[in-house]
């Protein structure tokens, strides 16, 4: 079961309202590359992994994604609080405004709904591993990208704060992947596929 | 290159970690860092998004010197707490580092304490928090994504 602790993982304190910022850091949120599918990516890969370390891992790191799913939330929420008509249309963020007035919708930045489409569970220990290390590398190039478009220190801050979980996340799947290939035959680690074969 | 001397549990410094020698053809290999790693202040970490110098790796150099809370009441339990999921993870793939245990079982302690002083003082962080209140203040504000200027406290 899930309990919630009333205090995200590092503050979301921004001063100013900026909805023209909210309309591309939306895809962290519900993007393809956003930690709502990285948490729902590895909670769900984790039933068919063959370790109670791996299990571990993807638990533990999907719980933390769960966190910055609400961090990212909490941006768009006050990127858009007290925000006029006026404010929406120069910051073009009426195409949004229209169908979830200050609303805080899972989403990529281009509109299209969440959707699990852009997660991956092939139920093979190696593929999902190899998987998780891509999209972290994913989440932090659109973390970069987010940085070079923002100028709101306040947003940056915890911009820099999350883009800096996916190197740590990157480098716990990385050694869980080389653990796992340890284990296997060495003249073909391909011999069977470890999260179903026995 | 300073970084690349030896100083903790891997041979080729805190920076670099070790890789096999001979490893089979068509496998990725992330070279896994090395035990008992240099450590930041639970404060430093949470600013720089690590508990680690050797994974700290931000982008242009761009880092932060502070955060919001920093010498908050609540900022000093965020700080904890984000110690206690680093070496979580890390022990995830280490078990046996005995030092980085040893450090999990003291940050609890500390993190506990903390969290009982931020409670008394400004309400319940999670359900269990109640157990000795007057009232249901679970509800009392503000939610962790609200802003407010008095945050952290």
């Amino acid at each position: 079961m899930f309990s919630y602790i009333k205090s995200l993982e590092y503050p979301v304190k921004i001063r100013n309202t900026n909805p023209a910022l909210a309309k591309f850091i939306i895809s962290q949120y519900g993007g393809p590359d956003g930690e709502l599918a990285a948490s729902l990516r590895y909670l769900s890969q984790r039933y068919s992994l063959p370790t109670p370390e791996l299990r571990g891992l993807l638990t533990d790191i999907g719980v933390e994604e769960l966190g910055h799913f609400e961090m990212v939330a909490s941006i768009i929420h006050q990127l858009t609080r007290d925000m006029t008509p006026e404010e929406i249309k120069k910051a073009g963020f009426d195409t949004y405004f229209v169908d979830h007035t200050a609303g805080v919708y899972p989403q990529f930045a281009s509109g299209t709904p969440w959707t699990a489409a852009t997660i991956g569970v092939k139920g093979d220990t190696i593929t999902d591993l190899t998987e998780d290390m891509g999209a972290e590398q994913k989440a932090r190039t659109t973390y970069d990208n987010i940085l070079r478009l923002s100028d709101d220190p306040d947003v940056n801050n915890v911009i820099k704060f999350l883009r800096e979980r996916e190197v740590v996340h990157f480098q716990r799947f990385g050694e869980a992947l080389g653990k796992t290939l340890e284990k296997l035959d060495q003249k073909n680690v391909y011999y069977m596929n470890p999260s179903f074969d026995k | 290159m300073e970084n690349m001397k030896p100083e903790t549990g891997s041979d080729c410094g805190y920076k670099c970690g070790m890789l096999p020698m001979c490893a089979p053809l068509a496998t990725s290999w992330v070279p896994p860092q090395g035990e008992n790693p240099p450590m930041y202040t639970p404060a430093e970490a949470l600013n720089r998004g690590t508990l680690f110098p050797g994974l700290d790796l931000p982008f242009m150099n761009m880092v932060n010197k502070t955060n919001p809370y920093a010498g908050t009441p609540l900022g000093e339990l965020m700080a904890l707490a984000f110690m206690v999921k680093e070496l979580q993870l890390y022990l995830d793939t280490h078990p046996d580092d005995k030092d980085a245990f040893k450090a999990l079982r003291d940050t609890l302690a500390l993190k506990k304490e903390a969290n009982e002083r931020y409670v008394k003082l400004y309400g319940p962080l999670k359900i269990e928090d109640l157990e000795n209140a007057d009232r249901y203040s679970w509800l009392d504000g503000p939610w962790p994504w609200e802003y407010c200027e008095r945050m952290g406290k």
